[in-house]
């Protein structure tokens, strides 16, 4: 690798670290808050959906209000079996008129999904660190294709739920892309399912797979707190 | 093509399609759009019998509209039998016991022409095969793995726990395209076409035979294959609407 080559991967490094920053800093800012605002709820009596949704709104206002990111959605996703009156719950707001979420009201009933698989739920509980789902159609909440930022919540060690925020990659594309375009080269930002997030190369369409014989010997450098991928494609 | 019909002129007659941005658009009003929402998930199974319904201010709340049209629309929905209203503490609004989805897909694949029947298989088609073609370029395995682990860990027959588990799986196939637009309009087709597939499997080897064909279009994305997961999509579709004609012309006879 040339020397050029070594800057333009890590200041696309620093420029996706610094921008996904700001989503997983918003979600730190409560996660200890939630969990002992659950604690204590806990404590008075038993933890109901509404409850759960009273402690989380102003959380959830908070960090749609995120300065720097256009935020789509937020909230927190309880742990199955966590709550008194419901297997699993999602306390969560979004869009632009910032309404809750209420899944059996939809085209098709939504609150039959089980979301103990999706890799937003699935990935924290399993390594207990916040993760970057996605891109992937978010058919539960959003109905469009998004990227999920979400962070385990604990009480005495034991799981409790996720906080987690909606970025539509409409809006990581306008934010993101024209800072990468900065670096003069073309620069693809993929997941770790080789999945393209977004890519200054027109040619390269955000959702495909860089995998295959094109892209066995091209190099990818990791970003060091988002795990994700620059590729010089 | 003279141009004034197809670009909007400034002082002649509008275009065609002009004309029809001005259409009426139909006095249905507020609470029979409620009314219909409503009617049409507890036709459709979505809301099983028994569900209770969000209470009266709720669902205005949620509907977006004034208390006295949800009001209206509960009214309408008890008239049709679909929807009973108890007293008391624990009462409310309940989707009637008798409200059974099967008898309601039943009775409208019996009023529907198979001309019609087939247009939809089509339309679902159409997205569903465009769905599964992109899914097999753009999905990782790893994913196919996961939602084929899901159909595999269910070894139970059970009818509902099945249509549940299928039509989940199919959202979950679509939504491998990464578009976000055909995973919706699928989303829409699977609510409308589901009560029907329902009825296709209805006997225990009739589901047997769904979750294979559902199985061999996952392989076909696993192994990104696209034209030949589109080509078992189109297979098992053509199937469940033979089997469903069959059907229809069995509840003729008797």
């Amino acid at each position: 690798m040339t020397t050029g080559v070594t800057t333009v991967a890590s200041r696309a490094v620093a420029a996706v670290d610094g921008y996904f920053a700001d989503a997983l800093d918003a979600l730190e800012a409560w996660r200890l808050d939630i969990a002992g605002d659950i604690a204590a709820a806990r404590r008075s009596g038993p933890v109901t959906t509404s409850r759960l949704d009273a402690l989380v709104a102003p959380y959830a206002r908070q960090t749609l209000d995120t300065p720097g990111i256009s935020v789509y959605g937020a909230g927190f996703i309880a742990a199955y079996d966590s709550l008194a009156d419901a297997p699993s719950h999602l306390a969560w707001w979004q869009g632009p008129q910032r309404a809750r979420l209420t899944l059996a009201n939809q085209a098709i009933n939504k609150g039959n999904i089980d979301y103990s698989e999706l890799e937003w739920y699935r990935v924290p509980l399993l390594t207990g660190e916040a993760h970057i789902a996605g891109p992937y159609v978010d058919y539960l909440c959003s109905d469009e294709y998004t990227i999920t930022v979400a962070a385990p919540v604990r009480i005495d060690d034991v799981f409790v739920g996720v906080t987690g925020l909606d970025l539509l990659i409409d809006t990581v594309e306008r934010d993101l892309t024209p800072r990468l375009a900065l670096l003069g080269a073309d620069i693809t930002i993929v997941n770790t399912a080789g999945r393209v997030v977004v890519s200054t190369n027109h040619r390269l369409a955000t959702g495909e797979s860089l995998r295959g014989d094109a892209y066995r010997d091209t190099e990818r450098v990791p970003c060091l707190r988002t795990p994700l991928e620059i590729v010089l494609v | 093509m003279p141009a004034s019909t197809t670009t909007p002129s400034r002082r002649g007659e509008p275009s065609r399609l002009q004309s029809a941005v001005f259409q009426p658009i139909g006095d249905a009003g507020r609470a029979a759009l409620v009314e219909r929402r409503i009617a049409e998930a507890i036709t459709g199974g979505v809301l099983a019998p028994g569900t209770k319904l969000p209470a009266e201010s709720e669902l205005a709340r949620l509907f977006g509209v004034a208390p006295a049209t949800a009001r209206e629309a509960l009214h309408s929905l008890r008239e049709r039998r679909l929807v009973v209203t108890r007293r008391g503490r624990s009462g409310g609004s309940f989707v009637a016991e008798t409200a059974n989805a099967a008898e309601f897909a039943t009775r409208a694949l019996c009023a529907m022409s198979r001309v019609a029947l087939r247009d939809l298989a089509a339309h679902y088609l159409a997205v569903t095969g465009a769905c599964v073609a992109l899914a097999a370029q753009r999905a990782d395995p790893s994913e196919i793995l996961r939602i084929r682990g899901r159909l595999d860990r269910y070894t139970g027959n059970d009818p509902l726990t099945w249509r549940r588990l299928a039509d989940d799986a199919h959202l979950e196939i679509s939504a491998l395209s990464q578009s976000a637009r055909l995973t919706r309009e699928q989303m829409r087709l699977q609510a409308e076409f589901s009560p029907f597939l329902a009825l296709v499997d209805a006997s225990e080897a009739d589901r047997d035979r769904s979750r294979s064909q559902l199985l061999a279009v996952l392989d076909a994305v696993a192994a990104a294959d696209s034209a030949a997961a589109t080509g078992r999509v189109r297979e098992s579709i053509m199937d469940a609407v033979d089997r469903l004609i069959d059907h229809r012309a069995e509840l003729a006879r008797s």
